[in-house]
């Protein structure tokens, strides 16, 4: 009778011909999630465009600007006859930068008079004015140890690593977190509809009535799917994204899945509780954007939390993206340790726990006067079709 | 005729903020988006950073390097470990973000005029902590390297240290930042991210109201009001009015008070901040209406536009650039606004561009406004001639 009545409304909830239920709970995640993979298809960053202003017409200028047009990172765009050129092309974002060869370089060279060699980064853009002024240093200093000293290597060779992502991709860096960032935020959207749309479309008497009355029954029947079919999403689509990376053993994946499921759990539950709180749909969206859209931007992992003032790290300990995005990066170091997996994990757990508990407090009380005033409405539409008969 | 627009304008300002739901993204969202975005960053950059050093070598060389990595703004030394098992374990303990592991036999092997290799480990899911560590350690070790060098050049050479020096690096690179002179995090994201804000929101909250709505229940309420009843170049051109005027009032705001509060660059001249200001706005509220269009409910928009956000950002090409994407996800940058007018933004804002210098942008950006509006003017009409009980708005 419970079982019968569970799958009714869960029939009526997921399959009735509700099109933006399911573009949102499936279609749209993945969508943007597989896009935001393809964006960083390339994976690193490559033929930054650059200018060169050649003031010294000399074999060492040309030796030079040869070794530059050689780096794949680089991409030689504009020979510029002056500064001002350049400069104005930095401005209009055609180049990320420009080198000067200054006047009399080989000569003040080969006097061992330490010419420099002005380098102009536009500064505006993090990643590419990154890699850029390190390959000009590099292809520079390269080009200058072998001018005196090419018999001579360096004492010290230095090799960086970076640990869990050995290619340094940005696409290993990045999209990790954002597809599991694109998921949190769909899971406090995807809560927030299945709760409000019986509440915008004046139906919770019709939804109560399907699982029998009982609204522990209707509660089970609209989160349960929803956090399932989520979690399955975000473990395919971060699996996805993870084939570029080290494989993950089995301990690894099932204590990320773990984290991923709590994380889901969370943050539905948290939708859940906007709309209990509102009881309207497009309040309970809204809030659940303003503290979904930019939680990445507080998670810490493309600036991190500890650089961030103490306010902000608190509101980034309450986001359960904070601590998922924790235990993905501690399984990137491999089976190092897991113990401090579990000081998230029990971080999550907590959050799942307390959000389900509220949510589902506050719905009760919602689908109680909801059903309340659709009743009321009913006998007043009766009372007026009987008076006007 | 300006009576009538101006007539409409005002009822639809008189809309926003009698609708929760319009008022919290067309006011709140706008309002507080430009203080909650820049907060994290407010420091922006980042130092001190964990690490820790695995001396494999313990002799006054290694001891050197280390004090030097102690002293580097970047990274602060935690502790300093004998083993590499220890220090992993400490990075997975979130103690520290990555270490520099001194070999056996460094000091052996550079008195003895043999190369000897550093290794730098960082954490590899987080790419501020990789460039942090990585500059401040491969700096201090390739100090050590140079200095001996010079040491060996000027001993094997027979020539004075300066000369040495320079024979060592003959032609040294000066770096010069021009437009984030202190590489902080903050002035790179914040004034992209503020103009995408503006879209967002301003694309979000027209859907919200319906756009130049023919079918929202309220029309039903309102049949008889006079603005609701208005033609429609009236209808679409008053409340584009509204919305232009409502959002110029944005940008102003980010330019005095948000720019000067966090102290971001500010270069933007008048003219240029004036035509970029119209020719966006313009962009966005009439590709607003077309979308606006297309919704049955008017909270449907909230929940795609919501979706969107992250490639939005990523496709306006400050952060990863469009040339390194796929040619058909830069075919679909062209849609949004916002792949035009962030760069415009950053140059005329950021880099104190002339009105020559973004004009190409700004051609873009009016190119759009103009495909749009007359999409909003066909796509409305279509609506005004559709039946009034399309959705349930």
């Amino acid at each position: 009778m419970v079982l019968n009545g569970l799958l009714k409304t869960i029939r009526k909830i997921y399959f009735g011909h509700n099109i933006v239920l399911w573009m949102i709970l499936v279609v749209l995640p993945i969508g943007v999630s597989l896009f935001t993979v393809g964006m960083f298809s390339s994976q690193i960053v490559q033929h930054v465009p650059i200018g060169i202003v050649i003031q010294d017409n000399s074999q060492l200028a040309d030796k030079l600007e040869a070794k530059l047009r050689s780096s794949p990172v680089l991409d030689i765009k504009m020979v510029c006859p002056d500064m001002g050129e350049c400069e104005h092309a930095v401005v209009r974002g055609d180049i990320q930068g420009f080198i000067v060869l200054p006047n009399d370089l080989e000569r003040r060279a080969l006097r061992l008079e330490a010419p420099v060699i002005p380098v102009y980064s536009s500064g505006q853009n993090y990643l590419t004015n990154m890699f850029t002024t390190k390959e000009i240093r590099a292809v520079l200093s390269a080009a200058g140890s072998e001018l005196f000293t090419a018999q001579m290597a360096d004492p010290v060779k230095v090799q960086i690593h970076s640990v869990g992502n050995l290619k340094s991709n940005y696409q290993g860096f990045l999209v990790l977190g954002l597809v599991t960032a694109i998921f949190h935020l769909a899971a406090m959207i995807v809560g927030v509809f299945v709760l409000s749309f019986p509440l915008r479309d004046h139906r919770v008497k019709e939804m109560l009535g399907y699982a029998g009355g009982s609204r522990f029954t209707l509660w089970f029947a609209s989160v349960f799917p929803m956090n399932i079919i989520l979690w399955l999403e975000t473990v395919g689509c971060y699996a996805y994204c993870h084939r570029l990376l080290a494989p993950l053993t089995l301990d690894e994946f099932v204590i990320t899945a773990a984290a991923q499921l709590f994380m889901i759990l969370a943050c539905s539950g948290a939708g859940v509780v906007f709309v209990g709180l509102t009881g309207v749909m497009r309040m309970a969206t809204g809030a659940a954007g303003v503290i979904g859209s930019p939680a990445f931007a507080f998670a810490g992992q493309t600036f991190p939390v500890m650089a961030m003032p103490f306010a902000v790290r608190c509101f980034a300990f309450v986001l359960p993206l904070t601590h998922v995005l924790m235990i993905q990066s501690t399984m990137l170091l491999g089976d190092v340790d897991m113990a401090p997996a579990w000081e998230s994990m029990k971080i999550l757990i907590g959050m799942a726990l307390f959000w389900n508990i509220l949510g589902a407090f506050l719905m009760s009380m919602r689908w109680k006067q909801f059903a309340r005033r659709e009743t009321e409405y009913e006998d007043k539409m009766r009372t007026d079709s009987e008076a006007s008969a | 005729m300006i009576r009538r627009l101006w007539k409409v304008a005002f009822a639809e300002w008189k809309l926003i903020y009698t609708d929760p739901a319009a008022v919290l993204l067309l006011v709140v969202a706008g309002l507080i988006y430009a203080f909650y975005y820049p907060v994290p960053y407010v420091y922006q950059t980042v130092s001190k950073v964990p690490v820790a050093v695995v001396d494999l070598d313990n002799t006054a060389m290694s001891r050197e390097l280390v004090r030097m990595a102690s002293a580097a703004q970047q990274i602060e030394v935690k502790a300093i470990y004998p083993e590499m098992k220890q220090a992993e374990t400490a990075m997975a303990r979130d103690e520290i973000y990555g270490f520099m592991v001194i070999p056996e036999n460094m000091e052996k092997n550079i008195r003895g005029k043999h190369q000897t290799t550093v290794n730098i480990f960082t954490h590899g899911a987080y790419v501020m902590f990789h460039g942090a560590i990585g500059t401040a350690f491969s700096t201090c070790a390739l100090t050590i390297g140079a200095t001996n060098k010079v040491k060996q050049i000027a001993m094997s050479k027979q020539v004075p240290s300066t000369k040495a020096i320079a024979m060592r690096d003959p032609f040294p690179v000066s770096i010069q930042t021009l437009y984030n002179s202190t590489g902080g995090y903050a002035n790179y994201v914040v004034p992209s991210v503020l103009v995408v804000i503006l879209q967002q929101s301003l694309i979000i909250g027209i859907c919200v109201l319906g756009g130049s709505r023919a079918h929202r229940r309220f029309r039903k309420k309102l049949r008889d009001s006079p603005v609701e009843n208005e033609s429609l170049p009236y209808r679409y051109f008053g409340r584009s009015l509204a919305y232009f005027v409502h959002y110029c009032s944005f940008i102003l705001f980010y330019h005095c008070i948000v720019y000067n509060i966090f102290d971001f660059p500010r270069r933007g001249e008048l003219l240029p901040m004036v035509v970029f200001s119209v020719v966006f706005l313009a962009s966005v509220i009439n590709f607003g209406m077309v979308v606006s269009q297309m919704f049955l409910r008017r909270e449907s928009s909230m929940q795609l536009f919501l979706y969107m956000s992250i490639p939005v950002l990523f496709l306006a090409n400050f952060s990863w650039p469009a040339y390194l994407m796929p040619s058909w996800m830069t075919a679909i940058s062209y849609i949004l606004p916002s792949t035009f007018a962030v760069p415009a933004w950053l140059s005329i804002e950021q880099m104190g561009a002339d009105i020559y210098d973004v004009a190409p942008k700004l051609y873009q950006l009016a190119i759009q406004a103009v495909v749009y509006l007359v999409l909003g003017l066909v796509l409305t009409r279509a609506r005004d001639k559709a039946k009034i009980d399309i959705g349930d708005m």
